[in-house]
């Protein structure tokens, strides 16, 4: 029985994109966030989810945005949300790190750091995340490292860094950090770098045998349609959206997941409605829990991966029956030559 | 002999049982409990007979039946390190 067949009185965790303001425009940002939105939730509406959240036991919440320290209660809220006993990731850029914040990140055993990073070196990263960013990032990495801080380097893989892939996994362990690795999703304002920056099916081949010889790579659920049955025993198997995780844009609309912000997607406002009526009873939600993908039913693998990441088949093909074109089945039969993957 | 949460590790109840999450892993474990545990009971207070006899008493089930099949799920929790025994 997977996880997906056990209904959730709430998520796991949720994904909170607190601010679109970003002091960065990178080109493959999910939220295309530049500006701070008109209508943001203030302190006190967030306050009050934050509220509804630990009500429900929702264990974690991942911040990311847009750069959330850029919004002015940033800080106070996740002081607040700590006193209820959630833990919080903080993903970050980097480049925006006060000594309040690093301060307020120290010994704090409900805090973890993601700092997002496109390349070992400024000429890959910087493609990404824009001219001077790299060495301002890597700043921000050496003033996290080496204090009581978990700490991780995010990099979104595209072919641009792929071939960096062996040298960041070993800057991140310079610095006490693990590696995470992200799939790159054409949703915002990444839908117009998709062609350019996807991988092909050779370096997906060979991004999931290193994934599958490298457990200690933290993925999320990012590959699980690629992954292979040591990582999948980590039990990155399929997608959580609506089972066990969802987002929460920074007007307070609820989503599926961050990659899945188009409004016919939209479970509900928390300004109009409480978090459990969306998560409970919205149609978008309900259709997501129960979407089994016509073209990957009768596939052997469907039993493992549910048809893969709904987003990408979506924003490639507009049609959540379809495949994700970058699913270990698909690609392996385009790649025909290549060796069976049983028993590797 | 008593069990609690071991540390940093929280717990909550669903409709089909208890659903834990270990925090510094970012793991969850479901356990198919229905309506036999709830979190109170690994807040290290309850002793293994008492969580016997409150379920046989709130649920009717013969506590024979709690005896054989509480070990083996109390078992698999401390073996993911998800609860912790403790000797009073």
């Amino acid at each position: 029985m997977k996880y997906a067949d056990w209904p959730l009185s709430a998520p796991v965790n949720i994904t909170w994109e607190i601010t679109h303001r970003c002091n960065l425009k990178c080109v493959h940002c999910l939220s295309n966030s530049s500006q701070e939105s008109p209508g943001e939730l203030d302190f006190e509406e967030c306050r009050g989810i934050v509220d509804q959240l630990a009500a429900l036991k929702v264990f974690e919440i991942n911040f990311g945005g847009g750069e959330p320290l850029l919004k002015d209660y940033f800080l106070p809220l996740l002081r607040y949300i700590h006193t209820k006993g959630i833990v919080t990731c903080v993903s970050t850029n980097g480049t925006v790190l006060t000594d309040e914040a690093i301060e307020c990140f120290t010994g704090n055993p409900l805090v973890n750091v993601q700092v997002s990073l496109d390349g070992a070196t400024p000429e890959v990263n910087d493609r990404i995340r824009g001219e001077g960013t790299f060495h301002r990032i890597i700043k921000g990495i050496e003033r996290l490292a080496g204090r009581d801080i978990p700490l991780s380097i995010n990099t979104v893989v595209t072919s641009l860094n792929f071939m960096q892939l062996r040298r960041l996994k070993e800057m991140a362990v310079s610095y006490g950090a693990s590696l995470r690795v992200s799939r790159f999703r054409p949703s915002g304002r990444a839908r117009q770098s998709w062609e350019m920056l996807r991988l092909n099916t050779e370096q997906l081949r060979e991004l999931s045998d290193w994934l599958g010889d490298d457990l200690t790579i933290l993925t999320g659920d990012s590959f699980f349609s690629i992954s292979q049955d040591g990582r999948r025993h980590l039990g990155l198997d399929m997608c959580g959206a609506c089972k066990m995780t969802c987002c929460i844009d920074p007007c307070g609309s609820v989503f599926p997941c961050a990659f899945m912000q188009e409004r016919e997607f939209c479970g509900g406002s928390l300004r109009e409605t409480t978090f459990k009526d969306i998560w409970d009873n919205s149609a978008a939600f309900k259709y997501f829990r129960q979407l089994e993908p016509e073209a990957c039913r009768k596939c052997p693998r469907f039993d493992s991966c549910r048809g893969g990441c709904p987003a990408v088949a979506y924003f490639v093909s507009r049609d959540l029956n379809s495949a994700d074109p970058e699913c270990l089945a698909n690609w392996s039969r385009d790649a025909s030559p290549a060796p069976p993957l049983e028993g590797r | 002999m008593t069990c609690r949460l071991a540390d940093n590790v929280q717990v909550r109840k669903e409709s089909w049982g208890l659903l834990f999450y270990m925090q510094t892993r970012h793991k969850v474990c479901f356990v198919r409990s229905g309506d036999w545990l709830y979190p109170e009971h690994f807040d290290g207070t309850w002793t293994f007979d008492g969580i016997i006899n409150d379920i046989a008493g709130r649920t009717d089930t013969p506590a024979e039946i709690i005896e054989r099949a509480l070990p083996r799920l109390t078992e698999r929790l401390t073996k993911k390190r998800m609860i912790i025994d403790e000797v009073r």
